[in-house]
């Protein structure tokens, strides 16, 4: 019976599309698609390309599942980066700076994936814990961040926008990165 | 000897893709010779990934789902992810054969052409009366073209959601020239559906592709264009002919009534 409430881990799920098995990747889907259509909606606030860029996203999971090594690192935590960096090329159009695939998106470690529900429940916390995170910071912190990670802004794109020094962009990025790091842990 | 470390700050900004200019040159390059600041930036990215989920879930659209299954499906029928990555290696992906989003594009442009020649032909003080039918001519080539391409989408959907469709994917003959193709098939409609690439064929040879019924003669279902990916084409048969296997045949240029030459693809059913 407990058996049956537990999700299909996502390196089963891979391994099954890399067998060429569509549900996994619909499974997958319904799995990430609201997470990442939050952000990517966050990001390019035009539902269009937001959809867009969610298709393409999972397209190419689907075609490149072999890709991943699902005992290197969480499927969603590689799914965010490519999301984020793919919406922020969008953006900021092609001639401008974008951010590139990262291979490290694999490594990353600290987002669960709903191997049982232990895990899905863990991720959820993990997600309430930031958003209070992100509102307890001071509002110049909290818009440094948010300038860098949903519209991609360099620290000098950062200065000009807020009209601060370059040092205090980055203090108040430090600052504001560090105070999520206490809350995370 | 006293080591020196990049800035804290800067690995928080480099992982947000904030840092930039020769900071960003000078960071880059000490990362790479430093495990301990290789490994602060590793943490820095897992704390900026993490941003994400600070953002409210968000549903996207029912249609998103089912726009991306049916392109899975249709690449499906070319197959696994797998065989298709490394496939992709050796060339450049394909649109057509990836899916139906060259369809939006592709009746963007058409749209874009009416549009222009209309614009033209309200600009220009029309003396020449060939001209203006040769444009006319190449107006309804295009409108008819949009038309083509509209019905076999349409016809595709059709074939996927019907029970009995199956998906064949047709692989080079050993020794032969690396093509590949798929092929949606449903007996009960006589319907196929094919897409697919096939190099340039020899000087006055085509490739044409076959039905190879359980009984009786192969039926050549059209000959294929070559040395480019091909748009996803639509076939009538007589209905309720099952079907053994699918292949593409070198044949004299124009196609033959029946099979001469050597198989280049051939894909069984499921």
């Amino acid at each position: 019976m407990t058996a049956l409430l537990q999700p299909i881990p996502d390196s089963a799920l891979i391994e099954r599309m890399m067998a060429g098995d569509e549900q996994a990747l619909a499974t997958l889907y319904d799995r990430y698609a609201g997470m990442l259509f939050g952000m990517l909606m966050r990001i390019l606030k035009d539902t269009q390309l937001a959809e867009e860029v969610l298709q393409d996203l999972f397209l190419q999971l689907w075609r490149e599942s072999g890709r991943f090594d699902a005992t290197r690192g969480s499927l969603p935590g590689w799914l965010l980066v490519i999301a984020r960096n793919r919406a922020i090329s969008r953006l900021r159009g092609q001639h401008r700076r974008a951010p590139a695939d990262d291979p490290e998106g694999f490594l990353l470690e600290s987002l669960p994936s709903p191997g049982n529900l232990e895990e899905e429940a863990a991720r959820l916390q993990l997600a309430e814990r930031l958003r209070r995170a992100m509102a307890t910071l001071p509002g110049e912190q909290r818009e440094a961040l948010e300038l860098a990670y949903f519209e991609g802004m360099t620290q000098t794109e950062i200065a000009e926008r807020t009209r601060a020094p370059l040092g205090t962009v980055k203090s108040r990025v430090r600052a504001a990165m560090q105070t999520l790091k206490q809350h995370l842990q | 000897m006293t080591e020196r470390h990049a800035n804290p700050e800067d690995s928080d900004l480099y992982a947000l893709g904030a840092l930039d200019g020769e900071e960003k040159q000078a960071y880059e390059a000490h990362v790479r010779s430093c495990a301990a600041c290789s490994q602060e930036l590793k943490a820095a990215r897992e704390r900026v990934a993490l941003l994400a989920l600070a953002v409210d879930p968000e549903a996207p659209g029912p249609k998103v789902k089912e726009r991306l299954m049916r392109r899975v499906r249709l690449e499906a029928a070319g197959g696994t992810p797998w065989e298709r990555r490394d496939a992709g290696k050796r060339r450049k992906e394909n649109p057509i054969l990836a899916g139906w989003g060259w369809l939006t594009p592709a009746l963007a442009l058409t749209t874009i052409f009416f549009a222009a020649v209309a614009g033209w032909m309200g600009m220009q003080d029309v003396r020449d009366v060939g001209r203006l039918h040769a444009v006319e001519g190449e107006l309804a080539q295009a409108q008819q073209h949009s038309f083509e391409i509209a019905r076999t989408a349409a016809e595709t959907d059709k074939l996927l959601s019907m029970p009995g469709t199956v998906r064949v994917a047709l692989k080079a003959m050993p020794g032969m020239p690396q093509g590949r193709a798929g092929v949606l098939y449903n007996a009960k409609m006589g319907m196929v559906t094919c897409a697919g690439y096939l190099p340039a064929a020899p000087p006055k040879k085509s490739y044409q592709l076959w039905l190879v019924p359980m009984q009786g003669n192969p039926v050549s279902l059209r000959v294929l264009p070559a040395g480019e990916w091909t748009q996803p084409m639509t076939t009538h048969v007589a209905p309720g002919m099952e079907a053994k296997a699918f292949a593409v045949t070198e044949e004299p240029e124009g196609g033959m009534p029946q099979p001469t030459g050597p198989k280049v693809l051939l894909g069984v059913g499921e």
